[in-house]
């Protein structure tokens, strides 16, 4: 095995594309983030229907997407749409089928945090008069997302991680480039130790971030 | 005209009776009582009165207009009545004052300024004025009562309704509780509390209503229930511990 400095040296020479690959891991992780957050919310609001059959349908999906691998469902945009006539890029294909699987964990956590709520909180919101949807917005939406907090970052953080997955729908992300990386010089093990401090580095700035939301958000007394 | 008006108003829960063909007037300015053993309808009853439970049959007015109608607005209906919780119910998330104006400003569309205003003059008279950065969770149980209070008195409301405001507290803060509904009394507040503490019954009326299986079986002076009453669930229910302290 060749020595360090060599490795950077190559690493310094393939940088644009490492970058790119980076910013583009960042790119989908920042979109798949706020897009699973507004679903998840979306799927949230729905499960709390007075419809029995919008409950169901709500459960279903949450159980579908949450008991099946995301990398079938993206197999099956990227590579079984095009058979039908749909054709999609690599980076939609990851933004739908990661959202669609995010926002089925994210309403799982909220409806988690939501039996946690004392319903005397609910039922005096509408004997003030307040409609379903202020009910849900006013007392119900922030309770359940400051409860969240821990569930909500940690999904955050396996969105950053679970993003390498889009590689495999030619998604030229983070570690695609780690992997072209490795085929150029051979040095599989220093691209591979490479590419997992970088991942720790971001895990570890994201991690740094929800606690200092979270203790900004511990109400007191609590 | 009565403020409200119960007419043989009914209740059932998958057949089983709740409440069955209760009559029942509040005048303006009355403080009501309705008393009875725990499941005997009582908390289930204010609740129809403003549709937070739907009657099953019967009629309920205020101030002559008929609100069990389906076209009533029944937000329009909450927002006459002021309703105060056993387990005084305040919003966790948010502190005294926010509490308060919550619904001046949501509801009312209040500017926050006079919002504010209001709600620290009746924080004022809950004598809870130096708490209002306060959340819920750093009151003691009396203090949220009051903070609760205050909160159903903000809206202006026609009339308060008491569902057992002190099951949840110890005597001295029952106390407390006991002395804020005096003074609500005094100022000609509008009251319907139903409670299984006879304390708190014979400390804030004269009269109250008996409820038992969903039947009004009597309404009397504090003093003849207490006494060796002719009604067999009277007695008993009197006798269970409940009497006068």
């Amino acid at each position: 095995m060749s020595g360090i400095i060599p490795f950077l040296q190559d690493v310094l020479a393939y940088w644009p594309q490492i970058l790119d690959g980076l910013l583009n891991t960042l790119l989908l992780t920042a979109i798949i983030t706020v897009t699973g957050f507004a679903g998840g919310i979306g799927v949230f609001y729905l499960s709390l229907s007075r419809s029995r059959e919008v409950r169901r349908f709500t459960e279903a999906y949450i159980s579908f997407f949450i008991g099946t691998p995301l990398i079938v469902l993206l197999f099956l945009m990227y590579y079984g749409l095009p058979q039908w006539g749909l054709r999609l890029s690599p980076l939609a294909v990851a933004v739908i089928g990661f959202t669609m699987n995010v926002s089925a964990y994210n309403a799982r956590y909220l409806t988690s945090a939501y039996k946690g709520l004392d319903p005397s909180e609910l039922e005096a919101a509408r004997a003030q008069g307040f409609t379903t949807a202020q009910v849900f917005i006013l007392i119900i939406l922030p309770q359940v997302l400051r409860l969240s907090v821990p569930a909500l970052t940690n999904q955050a953080i396996l969105n950053l991680k679970d993003s390498s997955v889009a590689f495999l729908i030619q998604y030229t992300e983070f570690f695609a480039q780690a992997q072209e990386l490795a085929a150029r010089n051979f040095q599989f093990f220093k691209a591979y130790v490479l590419a997992a401090l970088v991942y720790l580095a971001m895990v570890s700035l994201i991690v740094l971030a929800a606690r200092m939301l979270e203790r900004r958000l511990v109400l007191p007394g609590a | 005209m009565a403020l409200i008006e119960v007419r043989k108003l009914v209740k059932q829960f998958d057949g089983r009776t709740v409440l069955s063909n209760i009559d029942l007037d509040l005048e303006e300015g009355e403080i009501k009582v309705i008393m009875g053993p725990s499941g005997c309808g009582k908390s289930t009853l204010l609740r129809c009165l403003n549709r937070l439970i739907e009657p099953t049959s019967g009629r309920v007015y205020f101030r002559g207009e008929e609100v069990t109608l389906p076209q009533t607005d029944v937000r329009a209906l909450r927002q006459r009545i002021g309703f105060v919780f056993q387990q005084f119910a305040l919003y966790r998330h948010l502190n005294v004052l926010e509490n308060v104006t919550l619904g001046l400003r949501r509801l009312r569309r209040m500017p926050v300024k006079e919002a504010n205003e209001k709600a620290r003059y009746e924080l004022g008279r809950m004598s809870m004025l130096t708490h209002e950065d306060k959340y819920p969770g750093q009151l003691s149980g009396g203090q949220k009562q009051r903070v609760a209070i205050a909160r159903a008195l903000a809206m202006d409301p026609a009339v308060l309704f008491f569902d057992e405001p002190t099951s949840a507290l110890d005597p001295l803060m029952s106390q407390e509780i006991i002395g804020v509904i005096r003074q609500l009394r005094r100022d000609n507040v509008t009251m319907l509390c139903v409670t299984h503490d006879l304390h708190l019954a014979q400390g804030i009326s004269e009269r109250a209503i008996f409820l038992d299986e969903g039947v009004v079986h009597a309404e009397d002076s504090i003093e003849r229930l207490f006494g060796d009453h002719e009604d067999p669930r009277i007695r008993e229910f009197f006798r269970q511990g409940n009497g006068p302290r």
